[in-house]
């Protein structure tokens, strides 16, 4: 990938997946990679027991236009807007940061307004999920 | 042939459809198909061909006129998790193609090979133990928790840590930050442990300890803290899963890499075997293999190789095999699909068993029997609508019961997709087990189900298709191999995205899901909160354990680990002694962390 502008051609939509902290329910994330995978997307996975800082790293190093951020244990709020402030920090504020697991209405509100585009709870079908970034790659 | 049919008669005769019971002698059977032809078929040798000509009979004179009228609702049957082609009837001519012989297929309770169970009388002299996973907050809420549930009628208590102590890690590690005490009680020291088991121990029969990666530290603070208390080891049995290989395969709490993930945990079975004998030192978790989607035959294939390199692994250490299986225990997990469950559990017995005749040469009648807890509930619990699950539970306690769930068998929770359960949910999972037990006459006789065309046939199918996976495996190099190839963690998340696709398109149902769906529902269940405060007060109890213990004790205790664990010499002494000195378990584990290293899978074994 040469560079994150689209204007030359049309490029793939990179997306990194990540799970934070000790949360290591990966079906969700497995079947999000697939489906985005499937849907042209190229997906990079953080793996798990990831910091905030590891993966704001890997988003920067790897170049990608989408943080998308799974979590399915109790401490999103610990670690998630910490991802919001570090990207805005490094200048990659830009990036769609999308969320996606467990996560109460009320938090899922709170992440918004800190920066989070939307929040994916369960039962979302993944072609919502693919339809939600393309819609935002052909409108930015 | 003629002992299928004596072995059908209840069935056959349960139906109350029969026009003339088959006879136990086996002479004299009508057909139970039509009252206008009846056929000679017994235990005469053309009966298989009478059976063809009346099946197919059936077929054009009964059968194809009522679908024309009424076409089937479905272009296909299948079973749910192995997706395998369900015929629309079984019959004998269904036993006949697998060869099926009771003697050798299913046989007798308490005999090998264990097909209808592993206890002589079944359930007819005792109720399988009923047990319930709990875990939340610090030692103390524990322990109220515990008795709240002995209470209700429980005598198996299975105690879930939080995720900062199943990773080997301090409440007050940056990773551990959000996460203390809430997935599991909290243990930092053996201070914390003995306020976990501060409870009535006089009503406990069977503690399971989940705590797979840091399980060295975790016996040895358990043995402490009873040996302080004064209880006697023998009065109850723990169960210690021990189960790291699961984790790399799919939970995920690994610490060190595989090979030396696997030394940990025959330290901790070896030591068991010589010091606490009446112990359970390993529990094969393939509960955790269904819960990340494997179907049966991936959840019994993958499981008994992953116990097969422990087995083998123990038997390095100069035990000899009657030694060292009897101390082997399985825990499996029940999903919906009815007759896929029942034959899981009947094969799950039948391939142990086999598997230590047929490559270990095991003789003793305690290594053959399989060990087993059965855990209804956990992945087929919905969000939507609650309180269908109960009757999800009640379904999935019956097919254990059915199938022969094992000695212990967990009770379900139906908030279980919400939140760390209730007081409801487990008066609620208790109540199901009680009612299953005592109202609904399943467990009165033993394996109710043997002789049904159907059952046998799924017991038959799954058995032989666990056989083939297992040597496709050992072809691999066994299951430490397939996990670091990451063949079980690709298998797993295939089947992870096809369940996922089912449910969207909508080929499988679930109730209140994709079907009969409301939106904007009201929870209608009693959720349990957790204390906030929590968090805070282990990590200040943490820091001032650290203050006033003599740390210098400490630190020799942890050189002594050290040490151990740059040798073979196993590693449970030296690390009850520095448990017994107030070191901590994130300060054993990063003792251990710095010698063997810590795992990261790459790409390939993370599955996604």
């Amino acid at each position: 990938m040469s560079s994150s502008s689209p204007s030359d051609r049309p490029r793939t939509i990179r997306v990194l997946l990540a799970k934070l902290g000790l949360d290591a329910h990966t079906i969700g994330v497995t079947v999000i990679a697939k489906s985005l995978r499937d849907a042209g997307m190229e997906v990079i996975y953080s793996g798990l027991k990831q910091t905030p800082e590891m993966v704001v790293a890997t988003a920067i190093q790897e170049d990608v236009d989408v943080v998308g951020i799974s979590s399915l244990s109790a401490a999103h709020m610990n670690h998630l807007p910490r991802v919001i402030e570090l990207l805005k920090a490094e200048g990659v504020g830009d990036k769609l940061i999308i969320a996606g697991g467990v996560i109460p209405k009320e938090d899922g509100e709170t992440l918004k307004a800190q920066g989070v585009a939307e929040v994916f709870t369960m039962g979302t079908e993944t072609a919502t999920i693919v339809r939600y970034i393309e819609d935002w790659w052909a409108t930015r | 042939m003629r002992l299928y049919v004596a072995a059908q008669v209840s069935i056959v005769c349960g139906h109350g459809a029969s026009v003339g019971c088959p006879m136990p002698d086996g002479k004299s059977v009508e057909s139970y198909v039509s009252k206008r032809d009846p056929i000679e078929q017994g235990a005469s040798s053309d009966g298989g061909s009478d059976l063809d000509a009346n099946f197919k009979r059936w077929e054009t004179e009964t059968l194809a006129p009522a679908l024309e009228s009424a076409p089937e609702r479905k272009e296909k049957f299948r079973t749910q998790a192995l997706k395998w082609d369900v015929n629309r009837l079984y019959s004998p001519r269904d036993l006949e193609a697998i060869d099926f012989d009771f003697n050798r297929d299913v046989g007798f309770p308490g005999e090998f090979p264990y097909t209808r169970g592993t206890d002589p009388n079944g359930y007819r002299s005792r109720l399988w133990t009923m047990a319930q996973v709990t875990g939340f907050g610090t030692g103390e809420d524990w322990a109220t928790r515990a008795d709240y549930m002995l209470e209700q009628g429980l005598d198996g208590l299975i105690i879930e840590y939080d995720l900062p102590t199943t990773n080997g890690l301090d409440s007050d590690h940056p990773l551990a930050a959000g996460e203390v005490g809430r997935a599991g009680v909290a243990i930092d020291s053996l201070e914390d442990m003995e306020r976990t088991l501060s409870f009535d121990f006089s009503k406990l029969k069977h503690l399971t300890s989940v705590c797979n990666g840091p399980q060295p530290v975790n016996l040895a603070m358990i043995i402490a803290a009873i040996e302080k208390k004064g209880i006697d080891p023998a009065s109850f049995t723990l169960q210690m899963p021990n189960a790291i290989l699961i984790e790399y395969t799919c939970v995920g709490r690994y610490i060190y890499p595989p090979e030396h993930g696997l030394r940990v945990a025959t330290d901790v079975i070896e030591y068991t075997i010589r010091n606490q004998p009446h112990w359970v030192p390993i529990a094969v978790v393939s509960a955790q293999l269904y819960a990340a989607r494997a179907n049966p035959v991936q959840e019994l294939a993958f499981g008994f190789s992953i116990a097969m390199e422990y087995l083998d692994s123990v038997l390095k250490r100069g035990l000899t095999i009657d030694e060292v299986a009897p101390y082997f225990s399985f825990i499996t997990g029940v999903d919906m699909d009815f007759f896929e469950a029942i034959g899981k559990l009947r094969a799950y017995r039948k391939v142990w068993a086999r598997l230590l005749t047929e490559r270990y040469g095991a003789k003793g009648e305690d290594s053959l029997r399989l060990k087993l807890m059965s855990s209804p509930g956990t992945m087929s619990m919905t969000l939507q609508q609650p309180l269908n699950n109960i009757s999800r539970l009640s379904m999935q306690m019956l097919s254990c019961v059915l199938g022969g769930g094992g000695q212990t068998m967990t009770s379900p929770l139906h908030d279980e997709a919400h939140a760390l359960p209730s007081e409801e949910a487990i008066a609620v999972g208790a109540a199901i087990q009680n009612i299953v037990a005592h109202e609904s006459g399943t467990a009165d006789t033993i394996d109710p189900l043997a002789g049904s065309y159907y059952v046998e046939s799924m017991t038959r199918r799954i058995e032989d298709a666990v056989m083939a996976e297992i040597e496709k495996i050992d072809a691999m190099g066994g299951a430490l191999q397939a996990i670091k190839t990451g063949y079980f963690q690709r298998e797993l998340a295939r089947e992870q995205f096809d369940r996922n696709k089912e449910i969207e398109d909508g080929s499988r149902k679930l109730v209140g899901v994709n079907h009969l769906a409301k939106d904007d529902e009201e929870r209608q269940i009693e959720l349990f909160a957790l204390d906030p405060g929590s968090e805070q007060r282990q990590i200040e109890r943490l820091e001032a354990l650290r203050e006033r213990r003599d740390n210098t004790k400490v630190d020799a205790a942890l050189g002594r680990v050290r040490a151990a664990a740059e040798t073979d010499e196993n590693l449970m002494p030296s690390v009850l002694e520095a448990v017994k000195v107030l070191a901590t378990q994130g300060e054993i584990c990063d003792v251990l962390r710095e010698v063997f290293g810590v795992y990261t899978p790459d790409s390939l074994t993370s599955g996604v």
